[in-house]
């Protein structure tokens, strides 16, 4: 789904998931057929028969699926003790390494847009 | 000693069990609310608030809007059992309103107190802040109603938050500030505009205290509080963006904000940084895709509320203070068997 969304794929092949995902690691045509395959079985992804193969269309939006899992995620919120709205809770030292990951994950995002 | 059992045992019945029933039934609504995935965990904020600070509000509006009404008509004595002589004069309501409202004055003074501004920073360090301001709010239009709200804080490690009841200003950490490139800087004050347009830290102030007055308070709807804080800032980023906000500048500086110095210690654990992830993949979904307004129940809630407190507010005195005299009966009544 990360690959649908961040190159915004409207109506898309197996072949077409590949060659995004073939940019960044080898990768099998059959790994990727049955994980296109199963998200169209968990409903995340639409198709239609286009001749001897399907044309696949995302059927949630990026913000849509987040929100569906928002209520796994608020389970388990413990914040709520400030005194102040605040932008955000500081996290442990701990969390340094996950923090990094964001960074990362942002960074990638921008690069992505720019390009 | 007879004349203060309605004062005494009156406001412990309504402290003691009125809200901790109050707090149950809140939760079950609650409970009802949050089973429905299909209504967004991130909707219907104002609901939830209304529910939360509303179980210990609601009840206290009640028996203090009916013991007004019964000291103004002078109608207490009729439920008095004690004899007040020729006078006839029973002031034992209005001793117990002062007995209830000194109790959740009481309960209630760690979440006033707990709102403290941060110590403001240097002026050199409020001018360089001011100056670089002026670049953002020309930058970006949307952000001009907070012209004089945002002020530097000296103190270590803060990051940014908005601060006061009714005027409410924004503090910006002077090193947190350094950190911020302009573009991550106008889309935090973004952030935090959302919480001055929605007078997010009276809200924050009155949910705290309603919970400090409730017994089962903490222990019944904390859970559900924790979620509506954090919810609340998601929302707050996502009217931030809808606002003119770079989504991916506000996920940079919620990540910067949350990181913290060498020096700090920081209890918080793993489950904050999956809220954190949620916050900044949604900010990331939003920047390639901007997020609708929701038009959920949220512009129903007002005028719901109004209507609550007006009826809370007046019934008492349309249709007889029956309740509050039942309970001065039985305070006396009590104290009376235990006596004897």
């Amino acid at each position: 789904m990360e690959v649908v969304w961040s190159k915004r794929l409207v109506s898309f092949a197996v072949s077409d998931v590949l060659a995004e995902l073939e940019k960044q690691r080898e990768i099998a045509y059959t790994t990727v057929m049955t994980t296109v395959v199963r998200l169209h079985d968990k409903g995340l992804l639409d198709r239609v028969r286009d001749g001897r193969r399907y044309l696949y269309s995302p059927k949630v939006t990026r913000e849509q699926f987040l929100e569906s899992t928002a209520w796994t995620v608020l389970d388990e919120a413990v914040g709520g003790r400030a005194a102040m709205a605040m932008l955000v809770d500081k996290v442990s030292e701990a969390s340094a390494g996950e923090l990094d990951a964001l960074e990362e994950l942002i960074r990638q995002r921008r690069e992505e847009l720019g390009a | 000693m007879i004349e203060a059992a309605f004062p005494v045992l009156g406001a412990a019945f309504v402290v003691l069990c009125v809200l901790p029933v109050c707090a149950l039934l809140a939760k079950g609504v609650l409970l009802l609310l949050e089973r429905d995935e299909a209504g967004g965990a991130l909707h219907g904020l104002d609901l939830r608030y209304a529910l939360l600070t509303f179980a210990s509000v609601l009840p206290l509006v009640w028996f203090v809007s009916a013991g007004l009404q019964q000291v103004w008509s002078g109608g207490s004595e009729l439920a008095c059992l004690l004899d007040h002589g020729a006078r006839g004069e029973c002031a034992e309501t209005a001793f117990f309103l002062l007995t209830l409202g000194a109790s959740v004055l009481l309960l209630t003074v760690p979440a006033w107190r707990d709102h403290v501004a941060p110590p403001a920073a240097s002026s050199e360090a409020q001018q360089a802040l001011a100056q670089r301001l002026e670049r953002v709010f020309a930058a970006h239009p949307a952000l001009q109603s907070l012209r004089g709200r945002v002020h530097a804080t000296r103190a270590a490690d803060f990051a940014i938050g908005t601060h006061g009841l009714f005027r409410l200003r924004i503090f910006v950490g002077v090193a947190f500030a350094a950190r911020l490139t302009d573009d991550m800087l106008a889309s935090a004050l973004g952030h935090e505009s959302e919480h001055v347009r929605s007078l997010d830290p009276l809200r924050y102030v009155l949910l705290r205290a309603t919970q400090a007055i409730n017994p089962l308070g903490r222990v019944l709807l904390a859970p559900h509080v924790a979620r509506w804080y954090a919810a609340r800032e998601a929302h707050c980023d996502r009217e931030a963006v809808l606002r003119g906000a770079s989504p991916l500048p506000l996920a940079d500086a919620i990540v910067r904000a949350a990181r913290p110095s060498a020096r700090e210690q920081v209890a918080l654990g793993a489950r904050d940084v999956e809220m954190l992830t949620f916050r900044v993949r949604m900010l990331m979904a939003f920047s390639e895709r901007p997020p609708a307004r929701c038009c959920e129940q949220g512009p129903a809630v007002a005028p719901m509320v109004l209507v609550l407190l007006a009826l809370t507010v007046f019934l008492p005195g349309e249709i007889g203070a029956d309740v509050l005299d039942t309970l001065h009966a039985c305070s006396e009544r009590a104290l009376h068997s235990l006596v004897r």
